[in-house]
């Protein structure tokens, strides 16, 4: 099947989600379509798959316009999407879920046999494993994605549609993925694959549109025309900039955290971890290492089953994320910005010093009015927060100034140690360019990071020192010499000699 | 066996047994056909009550009006009757209907505006109660037919007639949430209704289902508990409200919706019930009862904890 | 996520507030109510009223603080009632000084209302279960330790306040009580890192954890201080009956615990309440109640009538509530 985005046009109470995109996917193709977060990509999924219905312009499959104005409408004419958000039912099967959309059914009822032989044959696509009775609350994040990729797939869609699919996934699954997807190409599939991996979609796609700011910048360009380095100058509207993240020399500066032979409930064995002043200590990993779990660990949640953990060289027994502020000061940026980062529906203000509270208050623990005003304020402007009025709600914000916020807190508080975990993912490149330099600026100041990531462009850019995680334990350390090719071959070598048959995306 | 031991409700199951032989030792009169009569008689309505509220939570609404739908269901049921002399076989399926038409009026509001399905019922089971009292001014209608006299009264043995209802809602019930696919999807919508929303599954209609189902089931409740009393009293339903929640949460329903054990409902119902049996057989202050029953829901959450599941970060 | 208006606890125009709304349909009400029966606004029938709203202002504070933190306290009745009767039991039976025997009868409140925030927060248990739990052992034992009788030989000091007037005669002590709580909670909220902290871990209990909130004793706390609203409101009702009487509270108080909080702009879900509002709910269920009575509309249909409202009124708040997400929306 053929799709044609004609002139779309969808606008929100606050903003030009698309602007008159126009473009092209053809059967037996995958078109890659690409930009920042916040260009319009998930919305323009939103449209094609009945969630929302376009303001202007219209859609056509195969020529004919089509206008759908529910999800069930999109399904019946074979559309297939996988979103970017889990869209799974925690207790039914993995079966049920696959097939949720068309039940097979016998007399009227559910044919079971039938639902999990069916799930099954799509299963094995890409993971023999996963067994189609198990609950899919049971499931690991990564699992969960591979059941709904083969969700989609039961669909037998003629044009689909995959948002972020190897988010949490990698290795084999992604191989896995990728090989049914040329298969599916083969068979005359309109398939249309978002990711900001460019390494994917250099490798994968056919043809190329880029979004930016809900405009198209680049239509129906074949991949073969283009590099990494011109896509992302699409994507942001001029060529890439490499972070400043200045001078520093931290290695003979005192330890500030320590772990030695720790071993947590979340699995982690003999865990040696060492941070000094003013460092930026990377944690690398692939999906499913452990990384956040360690972080985790140190800030109380979970157990340390054994080893001992020390913050400037005493003992530290930390209980919870408020002890590891008050008594240790440490903070934690949040992976999950939304969900744990933020207060969505509260404004900037209260958001940036909701870490400060008890600092600013007075007598009898009150708040004078405005001194939260006053306490915030610097911040804005310090990391360029882009906001209506430090009294807007936090969730008119876009993605990028969201996360901004939610780190803003912890420079208010003034934390000794932070722990950054994935700082930007889903944020524009402008604005990963500024969180780069606001973290190599903070730890210039005298802060110790500990940054998680799995950007390995932000490890080599940021990190002084590489500590490699693998299964939830430590497989090695690699020095940054700031040079992608050859820290990342190192970081890779580590994670090989563990286990030779995954390969990093 | 192994499927029974590690089901969810075989506490229950063996709180039931353990329950029964302590209750047999303490007194002779608990292995009475009689006594199996009456302690079966006063689950009936409690089981079907229970559903009622069961349905809603599967589909992640509460049902704050169980209770005073099944009361205004109850007068008009024995009004029709005794004023307008509607009879018995007509009188049925009506009020039914107007069960039905009640949780009607829930589900387009719970679906329709948005409004949390908490606050509706809360304000729906404010106005069916003053339909109740309005109507009837506190006085119950006495003159119910022969017939349904005699059903509320009749037994086989230690089996009273009113279990018929239980034992055919039960299956229907089951067949319902787990083989008829309007019953998956309500389930679904409970589970997570965005996902629902995405595979073509309208959540306001699986609402508005679900609401609609619950008064049904109320009002068989209704119709049941005017049997079993012989008299159409505006006080029924005045003390289901919590025995809805108490009974299919410590059966093991989720609260938020998307999971249901039909077996662990009535599994807690009758414990419940011997519970008010034991009490009663053994001489007890009857108001251990309340006391007892919180403790249940307590021994309940001790009981799942200590069958949770590990939870796995990516 | 909330189904409600996501408003900032300040900053609201007030022409298209909640409250506003509110204190418009008050207005009108009494206006209706005083043509119809002129004796409406009499000082005496004020006074009246003004007890009974008091009573249920408490009632929904209770709740309400509740609310705030993201749970919900289906035990407002019973802890109400245990601290009622343990009061006449200090006072009649104990023969306490009556301040002394209202304090420790409050602390019970304060207990039983902490015994429910330590569950929930150590268990990670939903509220809605523990405190139906809760309620029922509550109950359970007051009944069981009681034998439901009633105390009525209260010092006589007790139904001197229930019947005390000042301000002219048309106002209760206990409206004043009411109105001091309400006071005393805004500052709370409004001001006090508590308060704060506390309505933060309602809007997103994970993230406020996660940004150094203690969110585990701003929920025992918050339950704990239910408690003691719970207590207080029962202390009011027996100084207005004159008597401890085990039929109080229960089931009863559950309606009207979330009309107030609710009609007053409280989010269900947790992260913003309105003191003001919540007063001005229960003064609107008061007025109707009363309303209808001294219409002659007859006890029995005043169920039907509040129910009707209070949909009328969530109705009114949504439309509202949209129209004003739009202003501010445009607006900025």
């Amino acid at each position: 099947m053929d799709l044609s985005i004609d002139h779309v046009t969808k606008v929100f109470p606050s903003v030009r989600a698309l602007d008159d995109v126009t473009f092209q996917v053809r059967a037996g193709e995958i078109h890659a379509l690409m930009g920042e977060n916040g260009a319009g990509k998930s919305t323009l999924i939103k449209i094609v798959t009945g969630v929302y219905t376009p303001d202007s312009g219209r859609l056509l499959l195969d020529g004919v316009p089509a206008e759908f104005a529910s999800p069930r409408e999109a399904l019946a004419a074979a559309i297939g999407a996988v979103h970017q958000e889990r869209n799974l039912i925690p207790r039914f099967s993995v079966g049920e879920n696959i097939l949720l959309e068309h039940l097979p059914t016998r007399n009227g009822m559910v044919n079971y046999t039938e639902v999990h032989r069916q799930a099954r044959g799509f299963l094995d696509l890409l993971d023999r494993a996963i067994d189609t009775r198990a609950e899919v609350a049971t499931l690991s994040v990564a699992q969960m994605q591979i059941v709904e990729i083969a969700k989609a797939l039961s669909l037998k869609a003629k044009l689909l549609l995959l948002d972020e699919p190897t988010a949490s996934i990698s290795g084999h699954e992604a191989a896995a993925l990728f090989a049914v997807l040329r298969r599916l190409r083969a068979q005359g599939v309109a398939i249309v694959f978002v990711s900001h991996k460019l390494e994917e979609v250099l490798s994968l796609c056919d043809r190329v549109t880029v979004l930016r700011d809900g405009k198209i910048a680049a239509a129906d360009d074949p991949i073969a025309s283009v590099t990494r380095g011109r896509l992302v100058s699409l994507m942001i509207g001029r060529d890439e900039r490499v972070a400043d993240i200045g001078v520093r020399n931290a290695s003979l500066n005192r330890t500030v955290l320590e772990l030695k032979k720790v071993s947590t409930s979340f699995g982690h064995r003999d865990i040696d971890l060492s941070l000094r002043k003013g460092e930026i200590l990377g944690l690398y990993g692939l999906v499913g290492a452990g990384r956040t779990e360690l972080a985790r660990s140190i800030l109380g949640f979970g157990s340390i089953n054994a080893g001992e953990i020390r913050v400037e060289g005493q003992a530290a027994h930390i209980g919870s994320m408020h002890q590891a502020l008050e008594r240790y000061r440490i903070g934690y940026v949040s992976e999950d910005r939304k969900g744990e980062g933020l207060l969505l529906a509260y404004p900037v203000r209260d958001n940036i010093a909701i870490t400060i509270w008890r600092r600013i208050a007075g007598i009898l623990g009150l708040i004078a009015p405005g001194a939260e005003a006053k306490a915030a304020t610097p911040f804005v402007g310090r990391l360029a927060i882009r906001a209506p009025s430090i009294g807007a709600m936090v969730s008119t914000l876009s993605g990028g100034n969201q996360q901004k916020v939610s780190i803003a807190k912890w420079l208010a508080a003034q934390t000794d140690i932070l722990i950054v975990d994935e700082p930007t993912v889903g944020i524009d490149v402008k604005t990963k360019v500024e969180i780069h330099e606001l973290i190599a600026g903070i730890a210039r100041d005298g802060v110790s990071v500990l940054l998680i990531t799995s950007d390995m462009a932000e490890m080599v850019t940021l990190a002084d020192r590489i500590l490699v995680l693998h299964g939830f334990r430590i497989v090695g350390e690699v020095t940054n010499s700031h040079r992608y090719d050859s820290t990342s071959a190192a970081v890779m070598n580590l994670i090989h000699a563990v286990e030779p048959a995954t390969v990093g995306a | 066996m192994r499927r029974i031991i590690n089901a969810e409700w075989a506490g229950l199951l063996a709180a039931i047994v353990v329950g029964a032989i302590v209750l047999a030792g303490v007194s002779p009169n608990f292995l009475s056909e009689f006594n199996f009569y009456v302690l079966l008689r006063s689950v009936c309505v409690s089981i079907v009550v229970a559903f009622a509220q069961m349905v809603t939570l599967a589909v992640g609404q509460m049902n704050l009006s169980v209770g005073a739908l099944g009361g205004m269901v109850a007068v008009l049921f024995g009004g029709m009757m005794e004023v307008l002399g509607v009879p018995l076989w007509l009188a049925v399926p009506l009020a039914i209907g107007i069960g039905v038409a009640g949780g009607l009026v829930n589900g387009l509001l719970a679906a329709g505006t948005g409004i949390n399905g908490f606050i509706v019922t809360l304000a729906t089971a404010s106005a069916f109660t003053g339909v109740n009292l309005g109507l009837t001014k506190s006085v119950p209608f006495y003159k119910m037919p022969a017939a349904l006299q005699d059903f509320g009264n009749g037994r086989i043995g230690a089996l009273p007639f009113l279990l018929i209802a239980p034992l055919i809602v039960s299956p229907l019930l089951a067949l319902l949430l787990f083989r008829l696919p309007i019953g998956r999807r309500l389930l679904a919508v409970g589970g997570n209704s965005q996902a629902a929303a995405l595979s073509g599954i309208s959540p306001g209609n699986a609402i508005v289902f679900a609401h609609c189902l619950s008064g049904l089931l109320a009002a068989i409740g209704a119709i049941l508990a005017v049997a079993q009393l012989g008299s159409a009293q505006p006080l029924i339903g005045s003390d289901w409200l919590l025995l809805s929640f108490a009974a299919p949460i410590i059966g093991g329903t989720a609260l938020t919706g998307g999971y249901v054990s039909i077996i662990g409902a009535i599994l807690a119902v009758l414990v419940i019930a011997l519970i008010q049996n034991g009490l009663v057989l053994a001489k007890v202050d009857p108001y251990w009862v309340q006391f007892l029953l919180g403790a249940l829901i307590v021994a309940t959450i001790f009981f799942n904890r200590w069958r949770a599941r590990p939870i796995r970060l990516g | 996520m909330t189904d409600q208006v996501l408003d900032s606890p300040r900053r609201r125009p007030f022409v298209l507030g909640q409250q506003a709304g509110l204190v418009v349909v008050l207005v009108l009400l009494g206006a209706l109510f005083t043509s119809k029966s002129p004796g409406f606004l009499s000082s005496f029938n004020l006074f009246v009223l003004g007890r009974s709203l008091a009573i249920d202002i408490v009632i929904g504070f209770s709740q309400m603080v509740v609310l705030a933190t993201g749970g919900m306290n289906l035990s407002v009745g019973s802890i109400g009632v245990c601290v009622v009767m343990m009061g006449g039991y200090l006072m009649q039976t104990a023969g306490l000084p009556v301040p002394v025997a209202c304090t420790l009868a409050l602390v019970l409140g304060g207990t039983l209302g902490w015994l429910n925030g330590f569950t929930i927060a150590r268990s990670g248990v939903n509220s809605f279960i523990v405190t139906l739990a809760s309620a029922n052992l509550f109950s359970g034992a007051m009944l069981i330790l009681t034998k439901a009788t009633p105390l009525n030989a209260l010092p006589r000091s007790v139904a001197a306040f229930g019947q005390m007037r000042i301000g002219g005669g048309w106002v209760s002590p206990m409206l004043v009580v009411a109105a001091a709580i309400g006071v005393a909670l805004i500052i709370f909220y409004r001001f006090s890192v508590i308060g704060r902290q506390s309505l933060a871990t309602g809007a997103n209990q994970r993230a406020a954890e996660m940004s150094g909130v203690p969110v585990g004793r701003r929920i025992i706390a918050a339950h704990a201080l239910s408690g003691v609203l719970a207590g207080v409101a029962g202390l009011l009702t027996v100084a207005r009956v004159g008597a401890a009487m085990p039929a109080v509270g229960g089931q009863d108080w559950l309606l009207p615990s979330f009309l107030g909080p609710v009609l007053g702009g409280a989010a269900l879900a947790g992260g913003f309440v309105s003191v003001g509002g919540t007063m001005l709910g229960a003064a609107l269920v008061t007025t109707i109640r009363s309303g209808l009575l001294v219409m002659g509309i007859g006890n029995f249909w005043l169920d039907l009538f509040l129910g009707l409202f209070l949909l009328a009124a969530v109705l009114l708040q949504r439309y509202r509530g949209a129209l004003s997400l739009r202003f501010r929306v445009q607006g900025s």
